[in-house]
């Protein structure tokens, strides 16, 4: 497969959270053919990701929803059980990142270390769902998670399917870094391939150079770009036309987003290779 | 004198109110991990004219210490999110999310439901629940759940400082279209009581008969009104499950069929989980292990003892008990019968002052829905009994309740 260029921009403005601006900035992330739609970003948390993912989910398609969670007022149990529901309710296309401002050293990647066990209690195939032996699932493939660490003890597993995209995409900020070094995403702020990330990509301007962007792209040492956004109705379309060439050999379609980006399910136990499968009734 | 009106509920969590639901013909297990399903289902509730969708929730994990139920289908998703989604492709249906005040904050809740309330256009509505599950508090680093009297009123606590947070939330805007989430509750208990009698603006409960309904709805007006609140401007609005047919002996059969659908394998299991005690490795037919329930329930023990005390005099064995403790899950009143003779019952609840309307459970998902939405919505709103348009786009429209009265207006 040829390696996609990854086309991912930020919304922090408040008025995400109203439904009428909302749904056009939605329509226009779609429009432009973002793959990722990050709700909020470290520095710049104006609501609760998390219900806003869930909202976007039926009225995109394809975008990645990327859902900001701050560490310091939110709770792993509960981020795991919402991102999880959001998973099922746009197939698959998943994100998340945590934002350690204002919370104790080391939370955050508690937090990290938490959700991923409690997405791991279920395996790929717990659901059976068979009416007529009246088995719904097999309970040798769900695990108690029974994780520990310096803020969070969580028993787990949470009652439901794990997430179709194995595990949420982590997403990481160089401006806010954690001591992660298997994030799916990390967003730098000059191109050098990040350590702790499957994938780099570079926060831009519209006045970054677009013959340097796609060298280093050539080069192996950027995914692609990120950009925050303040006129989404505007930057978003011009945002479009300015990668035009350079998305172009992207693969198309909706799909999972792990699968669109090039990134592979976290190889945990209980994750089968081609992911979380909900059995179909005949 | 305007005919008293009814006011309809639709309690969606899991795949229906039966346990066996989910494994009728008309059934789809597999939808609730899809948006296909919250996308139809939401947009039948809103055909049937209904003021909100409430999804229940339970924080602990089922098997974290034990035996996972394998034959019980019960997908806990999270509410917020299913309900917030269902908004993103309705209008006007009111939604109603439990969350629990026990494990979580002031803020974290506030946030989420600020949020809810904004992309939802002021359809939010909360289900202030305190958590009595036990096995709850290993999922947030206790050993054990607070005793009720505790947890009622940290509840008071948690209720006002999140009140706080969202006036100052909406001062500082986007406004929330409501000023904050409708207010409801679910308890059953005199601290229960006392607590929905000063907070809540509805009510969700148990009764299983018309009388039982007028003494739960007598009792909780006239302690709302102690409190000098207007009893009117709270909704009580007890569950109702139902069994349709075209005829009274065609809806017994619908009512067999799907009773049929057990097996005592899984009715050993919902016993166990409603009794909080695995009591898949004993003999279903010996007796009901009483002895053994007691002492290994995690759930007080007095409250188990009043729940078996006459299995035990008796002697039943674990496999009658089981089967029939399955008729009657969680004490809703359940209806078997006719479209028409439903709508009649409904109707003279009303008119006794039993309720204010009903949080429907239908049987099994989406099939009970349908068959309720179809055939007994039509009979109500042709009595006049039941509206044919929303009034307005606020949950606290549609429930027909005075404006939230902002401090700084
Ligand atoms: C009809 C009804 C529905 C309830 N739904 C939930 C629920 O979904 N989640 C939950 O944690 N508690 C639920 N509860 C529990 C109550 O919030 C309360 O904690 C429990 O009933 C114990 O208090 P009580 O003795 O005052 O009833 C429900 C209670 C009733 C009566």
């Amino acid at each position: 497969m040829t390696r996609p260029f990854i086309l991912s921009a930020a919304i922090a403005d408040p008025q995400l959270a109203v439904p009428a601006t909302a749904a056009a900035w939605l329509d226009a992330a779609e429009a432009a053919g973002l793959d990722l739609l990050h709700f909020g970003e470290a520095g710049a948390r104006p609501f609760d990701a998390q219900v806003l993912v869930a909202w976007a989910a039926p009225l995109t398609k394809r975008v990645g929803l990327v859902a900001c969670v701050p560490a310091s007022n939110a709770h792993p149990f509960h981020v795991a059980r919402a991102l999880s529901a959001v998973d099922f309710l746009c197939s698959g296309r998943t994100a998340w990142s945590v934002v350690p401002e204002g919370a104790s050293e080391g939370m955050a990647e508690d937090m990290i270390g938490a959700a991923r066990a409690l997405w791991d209690g279920w395996g790929s195939d717990t659901l059976i769902l068979d009416k007529t032996g009246g088995r719904y699932l097999d309970a040798a493939k769900v695990k108690a998670s029974n994780y520990e660490g310096p803020f969070f003890k969580v028993a787990g597993p949470v009652n439901a399917m794990r997430p179709l995209v194995g595990q949420p995409l982590l997403v990481t900020y160089e401006a806010a870094p954690l001591a992660i070094t298997d994030a799916d995403i990390a967003l730098v702020a000059s191109p050098q391939k990040a350590a702790g990330a499957t994938k780099t990509l570079l926060k831009i301007t519209f006045e970054t150079p677009l013959e340097e962007i796609a060298q280093h792209f050539a080069e192996g040492v950027i995914d692609g770009v990120h950009l925050s956004l303040t006129d989404p109705l505007a930057e978003l379309p011009a945002l479009a036309q300015r990668f035009a060439a350079l998305v172009a050999a992207n693969p198309g379609g909706a799909g999972n987003l792990r699968e669109r980006l090039g990134l592979p399910l976290p190889a945990t136990a209980s994750n089968q290779p081609d992911g979380a499968k909900i059995p179909e009734i005949a | 004198m305007m005919t008293k009106q009814i006011h309809l509920w639709a309690f969606l969590q899991g795949i229906g109110f039966y346990p066996t639901g989910w494994k009728h013909p008309r059934a789809r297990p597999e939808g609730v991990f899809s948006m296909d399903y919250y996308r139809s289902v939401a947009k039948l509730v809103e055909k049937g004219r209904f003021d909100a969708i409430v999804f229940g929730d339970q924080l602990q994990s089922r098997g974290a210490g034990g035996r996972t139920p394998e034959r019980m289908a019960m997908p806990t998703l999270d509410p917020v999110s299913l309900l917030t989604a269902m908004s993103a492709v309705t209008e006007h249906v009111g939604l109603v999310a439990t969350i629990s005040t026990t494990y979580n904050t002031p803020e974290m809740l506030a946030e989420r439901f600020a949020a809810m309330e904004r992309i939802t256009g002021g359809r939010s509505g909360w289900n202030i629940v305190t958590s009595a599950h036990p096995d709850t508090a290993p999922n947030f680093g206790e050993a054990e759940l607070p005793p009720k009297d505790t947890r009622y009123s940290h509840a008071a606590e948690v209720v006002d400082k999140a009140c706080e947070l969202w006036a100052a939330m909406d001062r500082a805007g986007p406004r929330l279209p409501q000023g904050r989430p409708v207010l409801v509750q679910a308890g059953q208990s005199p601290a229960g009581r006392d607590f929905a009698a000063r907070t809540a603006e509805a009510i969700f409960c148990p009764a299983a008969s018309i009388e039982a309904g007028i003494d739960f709805r007598n009792d909780l007006r006239s302690r709302i009104a102690g409190l000098g609140r207007n009893p009117d401007g709270t909704r009580i609005m007890p569950g109702l499950s139902c069994v349709l047919g075209g005829s009274e002996e065609e809806a017994k059969a619908n009512h067999k069929a799907i009773m049929d659908l057990a097996d005592v394998a899984l009715a050993i299991e919902y016993l166990s989980e409603s009794l909080c005690c695995d009591l898949t490795p004993f003999d279903p037919e010996a007796p009901l292990p009483v002895a053994a329930i007691i002492a290994n329930t995690l759930l007080p023990k007095s409250d188990v003892e009043r729940m078996v005390a006459s299995a035990a005099e008796k002697g039943t064995s674990l496999r009658d008990y089981a089967m029939n403790f399955m008729l009657h899950p969680r004490g809703h009143n359940v209806f078997i019968g006719t479209p028409e003779q439903m709508a009649d019952m409904m109707i003279s609840w009303r008119d006794a002052g039993a309720c204010d309307g009903f949080t429907l459970q239908p049987s099994y998902m989406p099939g009970g829905l349908e068959d309720f939405v179809g055939e007994v919505v039509p009979i109500l709103q042709k009595k006049g009994r039941y509206r044919t348009e929303y009034p307005g786009n606020s949950l606290r429209e549609t429930l027909g309740l005075p404006a939230f009265a902002r401090a700084d207006a």
